[in-house]
């Protein structure tokens, strides 16, 4: 674990750090009448001093020692990046190209990563699931879903 | 007995056909969530939380209730004939239901878990309605100072019980404190750490951190996993009913499970957890026979599934007496309950009786339909047990999306979700845990405000915390948490549930 905890330990030293600069800009006030940045102020110091705790302990340890690269060893990384991609891009779209067209898309996409189904059936799957979702979420839990290009047909 | 015209009450709020439907469809997602692993009771309640806007509050959180006990009843299930534990809660059920799954006794091990959390149910909502009662009185007599001292305490008692090191538990939880306090200062309006984005300006929602921490990290994890074909233990699911013989040797253990995990519900962080592990461990020391435990001892189920079970009464004593939530399930219901306009707090149970009591009645039918629900349907939890994963994780993903779009009918609330399950995979990978960020998150404003509150009461000083009795009570209690590590014997406690939590 050394290696990852001397990593984490000093990022959150800076996320710690820059939390404790920002605060004071808030405002810490006084103790009568404590300002905006009152308590994050003392979050942001207490991360900094544990995270030095973490950093400086994981120095001094000098077995177990694992690389950073040890976490994506053996698992397929690509995977994780691409459907998160693939979310990202369904935020984005989601809007303009309205839910159903675009929840389509994305299940076909995510039906195919972790198994090779023939076409026919992840388009079915998809369309029922995406159209079911819909019925399910926007005709009977009220929840407005954006139509996007459908506007006019829904 | 004033109490049993209360749970008389209750049952006439609970036996309306709307939380009647309400309280079966938790209990039924609930059991679905519980036996897919991969999907807890956090991640469905946090989903199906915007849908309940729609909805009466009383119903709603009787669903939203049933979904978490009913996950303990559900995760019973996939340790037993698959030996993954459907959730965290259920890993030890795993250590001799399925050893008793192998031997050709799956459906008394199925039988005895269900019966056991049955009871446990039943204890635990009998406790709750005992207990907090009284509690909510004492807790009425608080001020600021002591609030924020039980705020400290319940953050304490969490990172100390949480699953990952107690140093990175704390740094979570300062985190969460800072996530929880972003978006317009309460006091002065002014806008902090919002980075000039307006989605921020009203904080940041518990549903997509939620769901990034714990929905779409876990999903992110198990894609990049190599695929391996789930083993369902194949073996006839017949005499569900447990012998004469197995009623005795799982009497006890179940009776004692529910005491354990009710109080030990009560502590916040990781309570189902622990205290099935300190009732296996109990029941181990107790029984005449410890060697067969690990072989397929039906007390190493009964006990245990028991003790999570009674847990989940427990858990709601803290959220509706004191308005402190004891874990993420309940972090969640408090956000519920102020959307509803019922903040819980000492004044929950005078002010509002019917969500009060109707909630604790639902829990005791809740109980009853599990009961019902577990036994005859047990083939077709089995079948969505078969639900290959390549097909399973776009639809978690897609419920996911929908509800932090639901939140605010804002795309925007999705790519908040997507930053914390960025978040969440890494925290996984480099071993933090999420729990106590979300709990100081949820707690973070509350903190500052009962903070900057007994400040002003002493003038700007910091020894309140000391000279009021109460606080300082809390306070020393803190001091000896933050010393337990020292002592051997809760250094092992420790390690044991980090281990659990890891598998």
């Amino acid at each position: 674990m050394r290696n990852l905890d001397l990593t984490s330990g000093l990022f959150w030293l800076v996320v710690g750090a820059g939390i404790a600069l920002a605060s004071l800009r808030y405002g810490f006030g006084t103790f009568v009448s404590p300002g905006a940045g009152f308590i994050t102020f003392f979050a942001g110091v207490l991360l900094c001093f544990l995270s030095l705790i973490l950093f400086l302990t994981s120095i001094r340890k000098k077995n177990s020692l694992s690389r950073l690269g040890d976490l994506w060893k053996g698992v397929e990384v690509g995977k994780a990046v691409y459907v998160l991609a693939l979310l990202v891009g369904y935020a984005l779209v989601l809007q303009t190209i309205g839910f159903l067209v675009s929840t389509f898309l994305l299940l076909m996409l995510l039906f195919r990563v972790k198994a090779k189904y023939s076409l026919i059936r992840v388009v079915l799957l998809s369309f029922l699931i995406s159209f079911g979702a819909y019925l399910l979420f926007d005709a009977w839990l009220k929840v407005q879903l954006p139509k996007g290009i459908l506007e006019g047909i829904l | 007995m004033e109490i049993f015209d209360h749970i008389l009450f209750g049952l006439s709020v609970a036996f309306q056909p709307v939380n009647l439907l309400f309280c079966f469809i938790g209990v039924l997602i609930g059991t679905l969530v519980g036996v897919l692993p991969g999907l807890g009771p956090v991640a469905a309640i946090s989903l199906l939380l915007p849908a309940t806007f729609h909805a009466p509050p009383v119903a709603s959180i009787i669903m939203l209730s049933g979904i978490y006990y009913g996950a303990m009843y559900g995760g019973s299930t996939t340790s037993i004939l698959v030996n993954i534990p459907g959730e965290a809660a259920s890993v030890v059920t795993c250590f001799d239901g399925y050893q008793m799954a192998r031997r050709g006794r799956a459906g008394p091990a199925l039988g005895i878990a269900a019966f056991g959390s049955f009871i446990a149910g039943t204890l635990g909502v009998i406790g709750l309605a005992f207990f907090a009662p009284p509690l909510a009185a004492v807790a009425l007599k608080f001020g600021p100072p002591e609030y924020f001292s039980l705020m400290v305490l319940g953050l304490t008692v969490l990172t100390f019980l949480a699953g990952s090191s107690m140093l990175k538990s704390l740094m979570m939880a300062c985190v969460g404190v800072v996530i929880g306090n972003i978006g317009l200062d309460l006091v002065t309006a002014q806008p902090r750490f919002t980075f000039g984005l307006n989605i921020l300006l009203d904080g940041v929602g518990l549903v997509p951190l939620v769901m990034g921490l714990f929905g779409i990290s876990e999903v992110l994890l198990n894609v990049e996993e190599k695929i391996s074909e789930r083993e369902i233990f194949k073996t006839e699911l017949k005499g569900l009913l447990p012998t004469v013989r197995d009623w005795k040797e799982s009497f006890w253990p179940m009776i004692r499970g529910s005491v354990l995990g009710f109080f030990l519900g009560i502590l916040p962080g990781g309570g189902a957890v622990i205290s099935s592990f300190v009732s296996y461990g109990v029941e181990k020391k107790l029984s005449k026979r410890p060697e067969e435990f690990g072989q397929g001892a039906i007390a190493g189920v009964a006990g245990p599934e028991a003790a999570n079970n009674s847990a989940t009464a427990g858990a709601f004593i803290p959220l509706l007496t004191l308005g402190l939530p004891s874990n993420a399930v309940m972090a969640i219901l408090l956000g519920a309950l102020m959307i509803y306009g019922m903040p819980p707090g000492p004044k929950l149970i005078s002010s509002h009786p019917q969500l009060f009591w109707g909630t604790i009645s639902s829990m005791y039918i809740g109980n009853l339909m599990l009961l019902i629900l577990n036994l005859p349907l047990i083939g077709l939890w089995v079948r969505i047990l078969k639900i290959p994963y390549p097909i399973l994780f776009p639809l978690i993903l897609l419920f996911c999306l929908i509800g932090a779009y639901s939140l605010n009918n804002n795309a925007g609330e999705i790519g908040l979700m997507l930053f914390f399950g960025i978040l969440g995979y890494l925290m996984k990978k480099f071993k933090y845990d999420g729990a106590p960020l979300v709990l100081a998150m949820v707690l973070g404003p509350l903190m500052d405000q009962s903070l900057r509150q007994s400040l002003l009461m002493s003038g700007g000083s910091g020894l309140i915390f000391f000279t009021r009795p109460i606080c300082l009570v809390i306070f020393a209690v803190v001091a000896v948490i933050f010393l337990l590590p020292l002592v051997p014997l809760f250094g092992r406690l420790r390690k044991t549930v980090s281990e659990a939590d890891d598998s």
